[in-house]
């Protein structure tokens, strides 16, 4: 209906910064490259390091696949809560609800850093409130076994862009639809399960796809403002794990594999999300 | 849909709004109540939401142990050029998107998921490359260059989608007026999708302001630095100077939360992308 | 038509755009570009630098390149290696130098040395000099040989009634101060006062190896093995260990997650902290109590000291290396390393400015800077190894969490050494050829 040329920056731009790069990765991934002497062809030796020789790989795997599987249903379950509770128009709505995104705008250094901050073991004001009730105060970020639910709790206040995508969808609801059903005698519940949550299921994929990629692959500041990937790996997630090996040990071959391994695992667990959730019918709804 | 008659739901109601969206906000508090302790205190040994004797010290140290000020002048620039270009571009590739037919649609949707997936980590160094071969080292155009992908696909998706909401025969009747698709784009299209667009837009800001990777990358030269950089030095300097690393981080976040208000204001509160367009 | 309003919001922006690029300014066109790290007084010192060569060199810009943390300042050395791009000049530290010389991407100095009239390489501490030898050829200047030293507030001292340290203390002698000066008063168990601060990692350890007779590869020049496993080595290590599990004179990670030792050292809350002189500027803005520095306790081998050096390398692709060499040249002239010595951040390594009152500057706290002085005879080198930075992080890993009691000792010294065999075989291999 419009003209395609409207598309020509994002195409140049999706090309020259996400295509192009893509592609040197993959073909990095098949090399030994120190970025000083040019890469020389090594075949699928780095995938083998990766798993056979290099005891941190597997490590940083581990810790990234735990991190998803935690971190991304608290942030898309809190979303759908927050969104659900801050929807209908009522009195203070719009501010409640500009108070709950506030937090998804501060700078990630910024916020990776007041966190550091609110989880010192001992001068952090969460351990000072747990101590005012007589609850227990974890080491957090000073202890190998409860550091990654430090990177955890930060990651699960970051609420505010998956509340609006959420809101968009519940608004989008339309209202007879409700109307009709307490005709019917539906209670609350099953006009959330029969109704809300099959309208708003677009959504909620674009948001777990949102939130499971974050999870894995978008965590980079986090780590390396909060914990620099320790104690001793406890919180070494991929992100940091292949800057680490590229750019602080010049091992760029390797890092570009573990790139490659980690976008196929994204992309099958996108794939996976989707068809969980039986596709998202944006083309449906319009 | 709303039980109105019980006067206990709407306590209840504002009660855990006020707990569930205070203590999301209470990383904000911190920060800021940090941040007015004299740098260099010993920390309190208890809770104190107002630090005894708070002073501003704390961001006058900021400003003069960096050139803070200038860095900030440097995100604005890049902000500045970098944010409307994304909402144009954004919205050119999504009006495009949104006009497709079934089929073109979704596999403009598939291919901006696709496009998602691949994590920052994967660019550093061949953006670096290329940047490097078209002399744009040491210039803003690198950190600007997002903008051109509407600073992140979902962006891009959020945009077609409030397009998409916007009736066909609104197009087709101001098209039958002679309009082209740039007309279309700018008196039609944007004035529609506004809420949509001030999304957009307060979450460009916040990725555009907050970049700390590739000022770090691209830049060189000290004078052109962003502010991201400056936290991140100062955390390098003295990790545990939490007065002064707190109002940095303050100072940081002020400008997204003015242009968060202002927008919501105008454009958008986030109750809302899009709004429904009758025809 | 496009509406009017539209226009001229664009027109404005654009105008804009073009003006604050304008203000933004140029590229300096600088001849030469020289990237450091460090926190603002280093960064002060070589601003110094810069300008005073620019009097005398009115026709040779240099332009400084400053990056504020030691991670930030490899990915940029490693991005601007790939894209062709390289620092004309850089600042690299000699652990780090054997990566950058074998992948053939430093100039090497020497040619450069022996055509100067300025520098004489018989003028520098010979083991400054040493570690920056790549196949025999000297490839990078350095600036400095920093060793590690007890820093120590001299008030705790006073009021625990204790002798400050010694020269030609023992390590007996270092453990019962710090366990004299290390308070619980309270009896909670958390000291409020610590005897001592040390960072759990290879670099600090490796003195303490050395001075019971031990070291980390059997052959300095050619290494084939890792000698951490000798008894020399591990009773060092065990040592070393012992002071946190054992001794308790160090916060434990708890502790120094929440406040770190160097912090706790400034704040008047811990007696001795273990640095290299790299920590005087920091300490010169203490105002709270009065600071000194002594020698590392010596070991039953004799003294022990470890060399940190960074040195002034150039790019082999540099585009005017002459104009590089001018200036590296005039960093390590005298009247160069006198400029970044007052900054209080370097032990020269050029002996008339370590021996000058820039230096050692009696009005400039510490009044013991002699100290650094006096142990060079007893500093080593670590091995100038492709691999070493990665051998040094594993060992770096486990030593902490030893340390820190997350790991039975030994165990940990040998989960380390099966990690690093890994890279010692490469080592191997690299200079045994395939």
């Amino acid at each position: 209906m419009f003209s395609r040329t409207l598309l020509i920056p994002f195409g140049v731009g999706a090309l020259a910064l996400i295509v192009l790069p893509a592609i040197v990765t993959v073909i990095l991934a098949f090399t030994l490259y120190d970025a000083q002497t040019a890469p020389i062809w090594r075949g699928n030796q780095n995938f083998i390091d990766l798993f056979v020789i290099d005891p941190i790989f597997p490590i940083a795997a581990r810790n990234t696949l735990i991190f998803t599987a935690v971190a991304t249903p608290l942030r898309v379950l809190g979303a759908l809560g927050l969104a659900l509770l801050l929807s209908p128009e009522r009195r203070g709505a719009r501010l409640y609800r500009s108070g709950a995104f506030l937090p998804a705008i501060v700078p990630e250094i910024a916020y990776a850093l007041a966190w550091v901050w609110v989880l010192n073991p001992v001068y952090g004001p969460l351990n000072q409130i747990l101590g005012a009730f007589g609850l227990p105060q974890p080491a957090w970020l000073g202890s190998p076994d409860t550091a990654l639910s430090g990177l955890v709790l930060a990651g699960a206040f970051q609420l505010g862009e998956g509340m609006v995508i959420l809101i968009a969808g519940l608004k989008a609801v339309p209202n007879d639809l409700y109307r009709a059903a307490s005709v019917d005698g539906a209670g609350r519940w099953a006009r959330f399960w029969r109704i809300t949550l099959p309208l708003i299921q677009p959504w909620l994929a674009v948001l777990l796809i949102r939130d499971l990629l974050w999870a894995a692959q978008g965590t980079f500041t986090l780590t390396r403002v909060m914990t620099l990937g320790g104690p001793y790996y406890s919180t070494l997630l991929m992100p940091l794990y292949i800057y680490e090996e590229a750019f602080d040990r010049f091992r760029f071959g390797l890092g570009a594999a573990a790139t490659v391994l980690l976008v196929m695992a994204a992309a099958a667990a996108t794939v996976l999300a989707f068809i969980a959730l039986r596709g998202w019918g944006f083309d449906d709804e319009a | 849909m709303k039980p109105r008659h019980n006067p206990v739901w709407g306590w209840l109601y504002h009660l855990t709004a006020i707990t569930v969206v205070g203590s999301g906000l209470l990383i904000l508090v911190f920060m800021v109540s940090t941040s007015l302790r004299a740098p260099g205190s010993i920390p309190p040994p208890v809770l104190q939401l107002i630090p005894d004797n708070p002073s501003l010290a704390a961001y006058a140290r900021a400003f003069s142990d960096l050139p803070l000020a200038r860095y900030l002048f440097n995100s604005a620039v890049i902000v500045g050029i970098a944010v409307p270009l994304t909402l144009v571009f954004a919205s050119w590739a999504a009006l495009a998107i949104a006009g497709m037919g079934r089929r073109g649609w979704r596999i403009w949707l598939y291919a901006l998921v696709a496009l998602m997936i691949f994590p920052a980590s994967a660019f550093w160094l061949a953006r670096y490359v290329l940047f490097a071969q078209i002399g744009f080292i040491d210039t803003v155009w690198p950190l600007v260059a997002p903008a051109l992908i509407g600073a992140n696909p979902l962006y891009v998706l959020i945009l077609a989608w409030a397009f998409k909401r916007i009736p066909r025969e609104l197009w087709e009747s101001a098209r039958l007026d002679g309009a082209g698709t740039l007309v279309l784009w700018s008196e039609v299209g944007l004035p529609l999708v506004r809420p949509a667009l001030g999304a957009v837009a307060v979450l460009a800001f916040a990725q555009f302001w907050g970049d700390f990777i590739s000022p770090a990358l691209y830049l060189r030269t000290d004078t052109r630095m962003t502010a991201p950089i400056a936290l991140q030095a100062l955390i390098q300097y003295d990790r545990t100077q939490w007065p002064v690393l707190t109002a940095t981080a303050v100072v940081l976040t002020l400008p997204s939360v003015l242009l968060f208000l202002w927008v919501q204001r105008t454009a958008w509160n986030p109750g809302k992308i899009y709004e429904r367009v009758e025809a | 038509m496009l509406n009017r309003r539209w226009l001229m919001i664009g027109v404005v922006w654009l105008v804009g755009v073009v003006a604050l690029l304008l203000i933004q300014g140029d590229g300096s066109g600088a001849q030469v570009s020289f990237m450091i790290f460090g926190d603002p007084a280093e960064i002060a010192a070589y601003e110094g630098l810069v300008a005073a060569f620019h009097e005398q060199h009115p026709d040779t810009r240099v332009e400084l390149i400053k990056v504020a943390d030691q991670a930030d300042y490899r990915a940029r050395l490693a991005a601007d290696f790939a894209g062709g791009t390289p620092p004309d000049v850089m600042l690299i530290n000699y652990r780090r130098m054997a990566q950058f010389a074998d992948a053939g991407v430093l100039e090497a100095l020497q040619p450069y040395v022996e055509a100067s009239s300025v520098i004489n390489l018989d003028e520098f501490y010979e083991n400054s000099i040493e570690p920056f030898y790549w196949d025999g050829v000297l490839q990078c200047i350095p600036q400095n040989l920093s060793s590690l030293v007890v820093f120590y507030n001299r008030d705790l001292f006073d009021v625990a009634g204790i002798p400050y340290p010694q020269m030609g203390w023992t390590w007996d002698d270092f453990l019962a101060t710090a366990e004299a000066l290390t308070i619980d008063a309270d009896g909670d168990g958390t000291p409020e006062q610590y005897g001592l601060g040390i960072e759990p990692s290879m670099i600090r350890l490796m003195p303490f190896i050395w001075g019971n007779g031990g070291d980390v590869v059997d052959f300095y020049e050619q290494p084939t093995g890792l000698t951490m496993f000798r008894e020399d080595a591990v009773t060092a290590y065990l040592w070393f260990v012992a002071l946190s599990t054992e001794h308790g004179v160090v916060p434990n990670r708890v502790q120094e997650q929440a406040q770190d030792s160097e912090n706790r050292f400034m704040n008047g809350t811990t007696a001795m902290f273990l640095n290299s002189r790299r920590g005087v500027p920091t300490y010169r803005g203490i105002t709270g109590f009065t600071w000194d520095a002594a020698a590392l306790p010596v070991g039953p081998a004799g003294p022990m000291g470890i060399l940190h050096a960074d040195a002034y390398c150039m790019a082999a692709a540099a585009k005017d290396k002459s104009a590089a060499w001018r200036f590296i040249e005039f960093a390590n002239s005298i009247e160069g390393q006198t400029l970044v010595a007052r900054s209080g951040r370097t032990v020269p390594s050029l002996r008339a400015v370590a021996e000058s009152p820039a230096f050692l500057d009696p009005n400039a706290a510490p009044a013991n800077s002699r100290v650094f002085l006096d142990t060079i005879p007893a500093i080593r080198a670590l091995p100038r190894m492709v691999y070493w930075v990665d051998i040094e992080l594993i060992f770096s890993e486990e030593i902490e969490r030893a340390f820190y009691g997350e790991a039975e000792p030994l165990e940990a010294l040998r989960v380390a050494g099966r990690r690093a065999i890994e890279y010692m075989e490469l080592e191997v291999l690299r200079w045994r050829g395939p």
